[in-house]
């Protein structure tokens, strides 16, 4: 019998007799490298980690979304309209339990989360504490479940972030992949609670990140599905809302959704001016009052409640309801009212808790209503409730939260309605226009301010100029020399112009510069090729390309070629760093803002 | 220290494993995150089927103690914790319904059939709303979708189908669509069996629909297999009367138990018929004479009814106010001289044995009834039996 050793070689051997085999298990032992070690580029290891992230940050929400529903249950019944003393008093009492755990022990948990979380990214190079997670969870599953006007999503992004940035310190992740983890995170926990990966990931990317950025595009999206498919395993795949059928029957009906769109970017101004006033003043008044502030707004929002309890919490049953022409137009219009208050009383008082829901709640009613209202003025037009309280949404979301791109998928996919696209289009964008027109800083954005936070704005970096390589370049005076020509013929001319660098095409798209010195340097045989005299190729620019791009490859370099997309050898312009530096002055960003406040 | 980034060189970050414990403890917590969550979720979900299911037993027992409000609040209370359930949605529907909320049940049900375009129950539930709001074409549709739909599992589909096909016919019926009626009733008597107890529910809608001889079928085939049942025995008899087989409808009325006062009304109508026809078979020359002067007096009281002078005179009768107003003032002056003809010859000793006299006296009794019927007033009971005997002698309708 063979000894055991030969026996493993020759079995190994007979595994690897066929060529797909042996080609795994070349690439097998490439991946364990020499020490027998897994080694993995931190990119690849980082799009493991952000399906890891997915899957947590899924079970975090999922179980965040039972502790609000158990909350509720405990605090305020089964019942979908709770006794008067029940209303009064849970609210109020709860707020100030949550302000005293909040002030005390888990500060940064108030507000919102995606600040925070955004702050975390730009700030704190990723870093969201654990506290602010497990306060998070606790304080607003309390808050929205004792029945103030707040919702989930936007806590459920700052606890997948905080999840996310526990998981990264503790892989001990480079700095720049620590940073990234926190929206990673937080893209897992919006698609989570939102029941919506797109959305997710369109949010994230408009909202805290705040620039469109590639490299982090496949993590997000990876840890966004991940996360979504948790959800859905749990809590089962239906859509947010159901929706009646809609079908546009007429063009015309696109006019009666863009009244909907002034009605809701009205709106959305009034809610935001709102919050711009009153959060800092109440923030201004004594410290010991910041223990009672939730609480008087929780009493506030019982009072409402005893009448309209629709104001209460998140509310999607309601939207459900309202869909489904369960109230007229009257009441939809009073329940958007007092939902737009109670919310901005929630917020204000830093409770914590989220702006999606409110602010979905109050644009399916302010849809729900105008459909009613104008369906009672114009009865020949067809108007589907159910539509207008979706569009609704939409122009609410655009309108507060400005973020136009997730505003709609957002639309489509917590419908799965993809017919209505054009109708939520134009609402939003009406929508959008009023709220930026009349109220210049987005309400994330506002409120870092008002934190003392400037951190940076997709929309405002969309409304910056962007400098090309087209608004720098200048014409070449005389022509590019040729790698292949003699230096004779160079030098001739050189010497019909006072330039001091030329520029070389070495053919097949590659450039160089030869200063005029070098080029005239009579140790060099007057017969040789130019190429000769070439030390360092250049890169060569597009004149569509970001002169920050320019700026980045020209370095100490005198100028760089600009050639054309369809022929790289083709010189169109040439550019140095004073071309570039004109260009940026001339647009008036030479200049740091700091600087200009200062 | 767990993995670590190496810097390799300035553009590329290696992170090595050195150990399998950061993967590892990253698996565990998945697993355990995932059996956590799955505790946590199953005893929530528990719960909420708990709370649904109560919500959704208050909502029934408000339906059946007739509060269809309280109903509505106790059905979307128990959607709020089983959203997906369909026969909660479908009871709030019915109690949306019943309290008078059609748009919000309507736009429910638009909801579920855009879902579910091919649910017998909600396409047999938006075709009632249809034919509701008075929409045929909608409701005909829907009830077509409903017949050819898909019905819940562990239910047989073959009844409920029946049922929709019936509730098809009558709604057709009841609009007058006879074409379409007697269409969708031949279908159905096409599928129906034979010894089917719903064989008397289809004769009913096959007299009403004015085919008493389908009607007639109908009810044989109930009786075949119920032979005592009454309902079918009185529908027979009801259908051989249409029929003018007055001999058979008494036959199937006499063997009628107990007797109800539809067909005590039906055989008195039949027996009082008989009491008037001079034509009968067992009828003596006295009772033929009788019988026909009956008819001229009840002929020419209903003229006097109607307001014809002559008639007024003869009978001593005044118009009736309910009567209206004749409308051809010379057929009335042709039924006037008419009965002024044939007035004199009134009495036993005129009529006895003039078998000519007493035709030509019924062909007036049947014309001026026929006649009356179209132009005025209301029928008694003489005028119906009349009548009857006009459309079997005459084929007057």
């Amino acid at each position: 019998m063979k000894p055991r050793s030969v026996r493993s070689r020759e079995s190994l051997l007979k595994l690897m007799a066929t060529p797909v085999r042996r080609k795994y298990f070349e690439t097998l032992r490439r991946m364990l490298g020499p020490s027998g070690l897994i080694s993995i580029r931190e990119e690849q290891f980082f799009l493991v980690l952000a399906i890891a992230i997915g899957i947590l940050a899924g079970f975090c929400v999922v179980l965040f979304r039972v502790a609000i529903a158990t909350a509720r249950l405990w605090l305020l019944g089964s019942s979908m309209h709770p006794s008067a003393p029940r209303v009064l008093l849970v609210p109020a009492l709860m707020g100030i339990l949550i302000a005293f755990l909040a002030v005390r022990y888990f500060p940064r948990v108030r507000g919102s989360g995606v600040n925070q979380t955004k702050g975390a990214l730009y700030i704190y190079d990723g870093y969201i504490s654990s506290e602010t997670v497990v306060g998070k969870f606790v304080l607003s599953a309390l808050a929205i479940g004792s029945g103030q006007s707040l919702g989930p999503e936007d806590p459920s992004l700052q606890i997948g972030a905080g999840l996310a940035s526990a998981l990264g310190r503790w892989l001990k992740l480079s700095k720049e992949r620590l940073r990234l983890v926190a929206p990673v995170g937080a893209a897992a926990g919006v698609a989570a609670a939102f029941n919506a990966p797109i959305t997710a990931v369109l949010f994230v990317i408009e909202e805290v990140i705040g620039r469109w950025s590639a490299g982090i595009l496949g993590a997000v999206v990876l840890s966004a599905i991940s996360s979504v498919v948790v959800e859905r395993w749990f809590m089962g795949d239906e859509p947010l809302f159901r929706v009646p059928p809609y079908h546009l029957d007429h063009a015309g009906e696109l006019l009666a959704y863009a009244v909907l769109g002034v009605v809701g970017g009205v709106a959305s101004l009034v809610f935001v001016k709102i919050i711009k006033n009153l959060r800092p003043r109440l923030r201004r008044l004594p410290q010991w009052s910041q223990y009672l502030q939730p609480g008087v707004a929780g009493l506030m929002i019982g009072f409402i409640a005893i009448w309209y309890p629709q104001v209460m919490g998140a509310g999607y049953e309601w939207v459900d309801l309202a869909m489904h022409n369960r109230f007229p137009w009257e009441v939809l219009g009073i329940i958007a009212g007092l939902k737009l208050i109670s919310t901005a009383l929630s917020f204000a008082t830093g409770t914590p808790g989220g702006l999606f829901a409110p602010v979905l709640f109050m644009g399916a009613m302010i849809g729900g209503s105008v459909a009613m209202l104008e369906q009672h003025l114009f009865p020949a037009i067809a108007v589907p409730v159910g539509a207008y309280a979706l569009v609704g949404m939409g122009a609410l979301f655009a309108g507060i939260l400005r973020a136009p791109m997730t505003s709609v998928f957002m639309i489509l996919e917590v419908s799965g309605n993809y017919s209505i696209i054009l109708p939520v289009i134009i609402c939003n964008t009406i929508s959008y226009l009023i709220s930026r027109g009349f109220q210049e800083v987005p309400l994330f954005d506002l409120l870092s301010r008002q934190d003392g936070l400037d951190l940076p704005s997709l929309e405002e970096e969309r409304e910056q100029a962007i400098l090309r390589v087209e608004d720098a370049m200048h014409p070449t005076m005389g022509r590019a020399l040729f790698g292949d020509e003699s230096i004779a013929t160079a030098r001739s001319i050189a010497s019909g112009t006072s330039e001091e660098n030329f520029l070389v095409s070495l053919g097949e798209g590659r450039w160089s510069v030869l200063s005029r010195s070098a080029l005239l340097d009579p140790a060099q045989e007057e017969n040789s090729p130019v190429r000769l005299l070439v030390r360092v190729r250049v890169p060569r620019l597009y004149q569509d390309q970001s002169l920050d791009v320019a700026l980045r490859f020209i370095k100490d370099r005198p100028m760089l070629p600009v050639v054309h997309r369809g022929n790289m050898d083709l010189l169109i312009g040439v550019v140095s760093v004073d071309d570039i530096l004109r260009a940026y002055r001339k647009a008036g960003l030479a200049e740091p803002e700091t600087a200009e406040v200062s | 220290m767990d993995g670590r980034c190496q810097h390799c060189d300035n553009d590329t970050h290696v992170w090595t494993i050195q150990d399998w414990r950061p993967l590892l403890t990253l698996s565990l917590m998945i697993v355990l995150g995932f059996s956590f969550t799955s505790l946590v979720v199953s005893s929530y979900n528990e719960k909420q089927r708990a709370l649904a299911g109560q919500y959704y037993s208050a909502g029934m027992r408000a339906m059946e103690n007739n509060r269809p409000n309280e109903a509505v609040d106790d059905f979307e209370t128990a959607l709020v914790y089983s959203r997906d359930n369909f026969q909660y949605r479908m009871k709030l529907t019915d109690a949306l319904l019943a309290s008078g909320s059609t748009s919000e049940a309507m736009a429910q049900l638009r909801a579920f059939w855009d879902q579910q375009p091919g649910d017998a129950q909600v396409n047999l539930k938006l075709a009632r709303l249809e034919a509701q709001r008075q929409h045929v074409d909608d409701a005909l549709r829907y009830y077509q979708n409903a017949i050819e739909g898909i019905w819940p599992e562990r239910t047989d589909p073959i009844p409920q189908r029946f049922g929709v096909r019936f509730e098809v016919a009558g709604y057709l019926v009841d609009l007058g669509r006879k074409d379409q009626a007697e269409a969708v009733l031949l279908a159905l008597a096409g599928v129906l069996p034979t010894a089917s107890p719903e064989q008397g529910r289809l004769g009913a809608l096959f007299l009403r629909n004015g085919d008493a001889e389908k009607a007639l079928a109908a009810y044989q085939s109930n009786l075949s297999s119920e032979s005592r049942n009454p309902a079918a025995m009185l529908g027979a008899a009801k259908a051989s009367f249409a029929l003018g087989s007055y001999v058979t409808a008494l036959r199937y009325l006499e063997e009628l138990k107990p007797e109800t006062s539809e067909s005590q009304t039906l055989r008195e109508q039949i027996q009082r018929m008989e009491t008037l026809d001079p034509f009968a078979r067992e009828a003596t020359v006295r009772i033929r004479t009788e019988r026909t002067m009956a008819a001229f007096r009840i002929a020419t009281e209903r003229l006097a009814r109607c307001g014809v002078p002559f008639a007024q005179a003869l009978t001593g009768v005044a118009t009736d106010s309910n009567a209206g107003s004749a409308k051809d003032a010379a057929q009335w002056s042709g039924f006037a001289k008419w009965a002024e003809q044939l007035a004199p010859m009134m009495n036993e000793r005129k009529l006895r044995g003039r078998d000519e006299a007493i035709e030509s006296t019924m062909r007036f009794a049947f014309q001026a009834e026929v006649a009356a019927q179209k132009n005025c007033g209301q029928l008694t009971l003489d005028d119906e039996a009349l009548l009857l005997l006009a459309r079997e002698r005459m084929g007057a309708n």
